[in-house]
């Protein structure tokens, strides 16, 4: 009773640790307004009709509720929606796929096997990492021409089948798979792709996932690359279907922000399904 | 944490059984040769490529004489791409200004972020696990969204009639801006306003990765160091100076690196949200190379430029590799 009794005493110190506590809260909150805001006020943007948009001072909340930004675009015969979706996904899975491939088998080659001129190879991969693509992306451009890949979603795919980054990571990360399993699937019989395929990728899962991921935020996302490749309407990504659109329509911001929606909601929805791991990949790879 | 920027010490690892067997050989060949082909295809030539260009006066549209277009209607032309860097044409003041505003939003993102950052961690660090979860998930938001919807977002929001922004500054009672965005001679604390809003939307949409980097090293400090401070007396402050920075200290080095590394390759907001202007007070090194590459067509002085970029990119690597040789892991 007494302990009890102590514990619920209001004194001094608890009052300051009370105080202290709902100024975390307040901070994180606002902080978190702060983030949302934005995305919030262009979502209701998009439901209002385009004669409250200009009115000034602006609404935050639509008045009148209308779908017709949306009709608009889905209607738009300029804008086939499914193709640029089409793009955009196919160009990510692919890459997404062919890296995870690439990296993990030259990680596991990299870490488990020794041959001549292996340093010398790594070496030249280390190096890729400090060439940001802007650097080197006239050149990608002129050999994409010289391959007559340009406007091509294949100009997109090829160059990023071999990541750089993708193999170190999963160099680190085969190293802490032991020899002695990778022995005894090979006194098993297994082959040297076997081994790979059968032993070694299974243990990969979270680090595959960590990278499958950012390839898929990166190539999803990307603008600059899909821009100086691609140059006819039904070849584009979402990105840049997105500026097209938005200079066609400058002034008629209810359909620049449903577009916006429309190509952010695909990710957001990946987010919300995907958020610990691709939260954990971040803290786990610090890759960006 | 692996780091992107620093390859760790490679130990090379010596296998039992040093020669492979012939067909233990013909998988390592077999694999490693087309990747090894894509990579130095796709990223050695290029690199190689470009520091070729800029000795050049280069243009796509032109059929050169020799290999790869280089020679006759592209001729080879010295240092001229670097020494016109300090003439007196317009095509070399925009490049200057494009390289001081580099700097310049580099300069500023990095205080502004950690200022943001590394207190918020804490914070969010020190409040019950599910509600951590729950802020992480939030704050990160912006990070994984389209950089060219955020731009397109943000030049909605900063809108001097319709936008949220100024509508919100209207309603507690203060006087906005004329125009955030297209304003040559707004300026605050001698920053240009157009590349102030620039910082702050890069911000919004980039704070999220290096929170997330802080809460996780945070976490990797064990509790018991911050017992044993408490134990001897030392308040949230001193413990915070005393124990948690010192053991911050790689992550804060890395932290730092990769947000000046990346900032310095900024390129959607610049052109979706500001095109560069007003008078190009935001035009910077990225987008100065693609313009002059992609739509002028004179790609060995976008050739020229990238070098410099380059050139800033290993500076700050440079440093940081001296850094982190000073640098002791607990």
């Amino acid at each position: 009773m007494a302990t009890r009794a102590k514990s619920l005493a209001i004194t001094p110190a608890r009052l300051v640790h009370l105080g202290n506590r709902t100024l975390v809260y307040v901070i994180l909150l606002a902080g978190a307004t702060f983030t949302l805001l934005p995305f919030i006020w262009i979502i209701l943007t998009s439901f209002k009709p385009a004669s409250e948009i200009v009115r000034i001072p602006p609404t935050f909340f639509p008045e009148k509720w209308t779908l017709k930004s949306y009709q608009t675009i889905f209607t738009d015969p300029r804008v086939p929606l499914a193709r640029f979706y089409f793009n955009s996904t196919f160009v990510t899975f692919m890459r997404v796929f062919i890296t995870l491939f690439t990296s993990s088998l030259a990680g596991y080659i990299f870490c488990k096997y020794r041959f001549w001129g292996k340093n010398i190879m790594f070496v030249l991969i280390l190096a890729q990492l400090m060439v940001p693509f802007q650097v080197i992306m006239i050149p990608e451009y002129l050999i994409l021409v010289k391959l007559k890949l340009i406007d091509n979603l294949w100009g997109l795919i090829i160059p990023g089948m071999v990541d750089a980054f993708g193999i170190f990571l999963m160099r680190q990360f085969i190293e802490a798979i032991p020899d002695e399993m990778i022995d005894a699937g090979r006194i098993d019989g297994a082959s040297d792709f076997g081994i790979y395929w059968r032993i070694v990728l299974p243990q990969l899962g979270p680090s595959l996932a960590a990278l499958g991921i950012f390839t898929f935020l990166a190539v999803w996302n990307d603008y600059l690359f899909p821009l100086i490749v691609i140059t006819t309407t039904e070849k584009r990504t979402l990105p840049l279907l997105l500026t097209w659109y938005s200079s066609q329509h400058s002034t008629r911001y209810d359909l620049t922000m449903a577009a916006s929606v429309l190509v952010m909601l695909p990710i957001l929805l990946v987010y919300v399904i995907f958020q610990r791991w691709i939260v954990r990949g971040v803290a786990l790879t610090g890759f960006k | 944490m692996t780091n992107i920027a620093v390859p760790v010490p490679i130990r090379v690892k010596q296998e039992k059984g040093a020669n492979l067997r012939p067909w233990q050989r013909a998988f390592v060949a077999g694999s490693l040769t087309p990747i090894m082909a894509l990579l130095i295809f796709f990223s050695v030539l290029p690199m190689v490529w470009v520091v070729v260009l800029c000795f050049y006066n280069f243009s796509p549209a032109r059929a050169g004489s020799g290999f790869m277009d280089l020679g006759g209607a592209n001729p080879f032309v010295g240092l001229d791409n670097f020494k016109a860097m300090f003439a007196t044409s317009q095509t070399s003041h925009i490049f200057r200004l494009a390289f001081l505003n580099t700097i310049v939003f580099s300069v500023l993102v990095l205080p502004v972020n950690l200022v943001i950052t590394l207190p918020l961690a804490i914070l969010v660090e020190s409040v019950h696990d599910r509600l951590k979860g729950f802020f992480r998930a939030i704050y990160f938001m912006p990070v994984i969204s389209s950089a060219v919807a955020v731009s397109l977002m943000w030049g909605f929001i900063y809108h001097p009639q319709q936008g949220l922004l100024n509508a919100l500054i209207k309603a507690i009672g203060l006087t906005p801006p004329r125009a955030w965005l297209t304003d040559p001679n707004a300026s605050f604390l001698g920053v240009n306003l157009a590349m102030i809003a620039v910082i702050i939307a890069y911000i919004w949409q980039d704070f999220g990765y290096n929170l997330i980097i802080f809460i996780a090293a945070l976490q990797g400090i064990p509790q018991e160091f911050r017992d044993a401070a408490r134990v001897d007396g030392a308040n949230a402050w001193q413990e915070f100076w005393h124990i948690i920075m010192p053991l911050l200290k790689p992550t804060l080095l890395f932290v730092c690196v990769m947000t000046m590394l990346s900032s310095l390759q900024v390129f959607v907001p610049f052109q979706v949200m500001t095109n560069g202007g007003p008078a190009f007070q935001t035009e910077v090194l990225v987008k100065n190379i693609y313009d002059y590459a992609f739509r002028y067509k004179q790609m060995g002085w976008a050739a020229a430029i990238s070098m410099v970029l380059f050139m800033l990119v290993m500076f700050i690597t440079f440093i940081q590799f001296r850094l982190l040789r000073s640098e002791v892991e607990y």
